[in-house]
């Protein structure tokens, strides 16, 4: 010791101290067992279809793991293991707004070689409060701004230098895809988060025009209509064709190999296995079966909203008919199952109604709402909410001289964010929310094309 | 020639199902090295160019005047002077010695040198870049200032600093020639050493990038994941890929990213803490400076302390 410079002592008694607190760490954390951590529980608010992550500091037996979990109230739901340590919950439906969700790890035994927890674990969490995404068009603007269903928290989610023309909101609420015309004339699609903080460009498409984003039910795919440009800058614009980009790989081919088979306006299933989309050319609807590759066509002249039932086995679509008594709008439905369609409604209509807007309930299948006319020579608009299996139902907006369209339900089906316009004279266009139990609709913005953002 | 020959005829014993296999690794091993490689690289030029300017614009003399001689004081003014100086390990080594020449306290020397290549502009900006403005940026400061405000006291103790550096002190910087005396001339001066230091850390980007996209291309995800199990064998992968690679600490918030998710945050973190503070460049580089005793006590006390860092991490946050 009598070597020892006051550097070695002093490197000495720190190495002695880090080291003693290296064994009284590992000590501690070897008798305090498995070690649980639950991610995406920021402030203790989730998303009510956000899937649950919980981190095991070592690999778990799955089955065992999966014995100790409780949800209270009760949800049902999928386990999903990323790796031997990482356990994610799906519930299969949302979870309910105004619920505090109890999730418990149960102590006991988490593997084979009899490592376990030790104490029981909980979190609590609810559902944070839904927004609606509009697009704002005032002061020479075209931008995207959210705001919570009290209309006391509006704010812009894009920067105003760029003019959106359109967008899609996720299921999950967590991001917005829009498209934005480029500087060499075409149109490309951006994504935006929910906090509105990472805008950026998702796929460039130079001179190509690339619309009508459709974002598919878990999020990983987008289905748009792509237009390509024609070899010089005077040349026309090809016909519309879908493809689908994925979002984890950034993959990005069309949708059909066939150059004549055209699309616009595709549409995800609720399962997002089947993707249909209308197909001008041909006058029909073509529906392809991700998996499968089988295909469905249903013949179709309007290229008009379809809608699918919450199941995934039917959906609606509006056709034109030309007769006699002149031009009828009516409601068809298809059945996957039989691969034919059938008329629904306006077979024996008096006048064109007009029907348009139409959107099942995402978890009801006997709620369907509907845009039409009002009727006799009042170009003014209703919303009629009705079941399809007995064809009546309510009317839920009706104000004179109104314009309804752009409905969507919440993840719960028991609201509706819509946009309405008022015919006569100079008006802006507002959005509307309507919940069941409400005899009237109400407004919580001046904007366009409402989506949830859950 | 023999030896071509045999590998041809061997190779034509090997179904082909090896050869694809090969072909699909090798494009994976492509893509993940151009990834880790031409992200860094804009960070090593930023970190270059700055290091150029410093060196020949900025007066050492006048600035170890500011720095006080009293142990504590010292030891954290000298790591908070490591926020200003946009240096790597590489080039923290060459400029802290020439601050010991001016007079600089070795506290102060010592907590500049482990907490420069961690705290300075570049390397906190390439770290929010990959891991955003969030908790493995802000452990990443706290962990390596603690480190280097301990070892800097340690370091503290001893009145003569002739026991801790090596004799033989070459004090010219090996970039600096004849001073240059105009702003052109300086301008050209600090572009030359941003140039030199650029290829020079260049290549332990290339290697480093090389080996982290072999790790994650030719070794399999459930091997890693079976190393990463427990709260103290990842961490010390970690720090034993940290001292292995020796990757430029500009960049190698980078590469660290590629492991999140495969090793829990804590191992990264020790990763990301050590790594800038030892490896096998800046060991040698520190031999060139220190004695034996110096060298051991700057490699084993971070080592210790980063491990208790991961450990602790990975038990508070697995």
């Amino acid at each position: 010791m009598k070597n020892l410079s006051p550097l070695d002592k002093a490197a000495a008694a720190v190495m002695l101290v880090v080291a003693g607190l290296i064994v009284v760490v590992i000590l501690f954390a070897g008798q305090a067992g498995v070690r649980v951590t639950a991610s995406n529980f920021e402030g203790g608010l989730i998303g009510p279809l956000q899937i649950i992550t919980l981190t095991f500091s070592e690999p778990v037996d799955p089955a065992m793991a999966e014995s100790l979990l409780d949800i209270q109230p009760s949800m049902e739901g999928t386990f999903l293991w990323v790796d031997s340590r990482t356990l994610q919950f799906a519930s299969a439906l949302p979870f309910e707004l105004g619920t505090v969700y109890e999730l418990t790890l149960r102590s006991g035994i988490l593997s084979q070689d009899q490592h376990e927890l030790k104490h029981d674990i909980s979190w609590d969490f609810q559902v944070r409060p839904p927004l609606v995404a509009y697009l704002n068009t005032q002061n020479q603007q075209s931008s995207i701004w959210v705001t919570d269903l009290s209309a006391a928290k509006s704010r812009p989610l894009t920067d105003e230098s760029v003019k959106v023309i359109g967008f899609d909101s996720s299921r999950d609420g967590e991001f917005i895809i829009f498209y934005s015309t480029n500087t060499q004339g075409g149109i490309d699609l951006w994504r935006v988060n929910r906090a509105g903080n990472d805008m950026a460009v998702l796929m460039d498409c130079g001179r190509d025009r690339c619309t009508a984003p459709a974002i598919s039910p878990d999020g990983l795919r987008v289905a748009y209509s792509r237009e390509l440009a024609g070899p010089g800058p005077d040349l026309p614009y090809g016909s519309p064709r879908v493809w689908v980009l994925d979002l984890q790989s950034g993959q990005n081919a069309p949708v059909y190999e066939d150059q004549q088979v055209l699309g616009y306006n595709p549409t995800w299933s609720p399962s997002g296995t089947q993707l249909a989309s209308y197909d001008g050319l041909a006058d029909q609807i073509r529906l392809l079966d991700m998996e499968s590759g089988s295909q469905y066509i249903f013949p179709s002249n309007t290229g008009g909203p379809m809608t699918w039932s919450p199941d995934g086995t039917k959906f609606l679509f509006t056709e034109a008919d030309q007769s006699e008594a002149g031009v009828r709008t009516l409601v068809r439905m298809a059945d996957l199952a039989l691969n034919d369609s059938y008329i629904l409604i306006g077979s024996e209509d008096d006048m064109d109604y007009g029907y348009h807007s139409m959107i099942w309930s995402p978890v009801d299948a006997s709620a369907v709402l509907l845009g039409m006319r009002a009727g006799g020579d009042d170009p003014s608009q209703v919303f009629w909410l009705f079941n399809p299996g007995l064809l009546d139902g309510v009317i839920i907006a009706d104000q004179p001289d109104y314009a309804y369209n752009s409905p969507h339900w919440d993840v719960w089906g028991d609201s509706l964010v819509f946009q309405q316009f008022k015919l006569k004279g100079s008006y802006k266009p507002e959005i509307g929310v309507w919940s069941s139990g409400m005899s009237e609709s109400r407004v919580i913005a001046e904007g366009l094309m409402p989506y949830w953002l859950p | 020639m023999a030896v071509v020959v045999l590998l041809l005829v061997v190779s034509s014993m090997l179904p082909v199902s090896v050869f694809t296999w090969l072909w699909d690794r090798l494009n994976v091993f492509a893509t993940v090295f151009l990834g880790i490689f031409v992200e860094a690289v804009p960070y090593l030029l930023l970190g270059t160019l700055a290091s150029g300017l410093v060196e020949i614009f900025l007066d050492r003399d006048q600035m170890s005047k500011w720095v006080s001689h009293r142990p504590v004081a010292a030891a954290v003014g000298g790591a908070f002077m490591g926020m200003i100086f946009p240096v790597c390990e590489c080039g923290v080594v060459p400029l802290t010695r020439r601050l010991f020449h001016k007079g600089m306290p070795l506290s102060a020397g010592i907590a500049f040198l482990l907490a420069a290549p961690v705290l300075n502009p570049i390397v906190v900006l390439s770290t929010a870049a990959a891991f955003g403005w969030g908790q493995m940026l802000f452990w990443r400061m706290a962990v390596s200032l603690v480190i280097a405000v301990v070892v800097g006291l340690v370091f503290s103790v001893e009145k003569d600093a002739a026991n801790v550096l090596r004799p033989v002190m070459t004090m010219e910087h090996e970039h600096q020639h004849d001073l240059p005396k105009t702003f052109a001339e300086k301008i050209r001066a600090a572009l030359l050493i941003a140039a030199d230091e650029f290829f020079e850390m260049g290549r332990y980007l290339i290697i480093g990038a090389a080996l982290a996209a072999g790790l994650q291309t030719f070794v399999a995800q459930s091997v890693l994941l079976s190393i990463s199990s427990g709260p103290v064998l990842p961490v010390l992968v970690m720090l034993g890929l940290a001292v292995l690679l020796s990757i430029c600490s500009t960049v190698d918030a980078f590469v660290a990213l590629g492991f999140i998710g495969t090793f829990s945050f804590g191992s990264v973190l020790s990763f990301l803490v050590f790594g800038p503070m030892v490896d096998i460049k800046s060991i040698i580089m520190y031999s060139q400076v220190f004695r034996k005793r110096a060298v051991s006590y700057l490699v084993i006390i971070p080592f210790l302390m980063s491990l208790l860092a991961g450990i602790l991490f990975n038990f508070v946050r697995p």
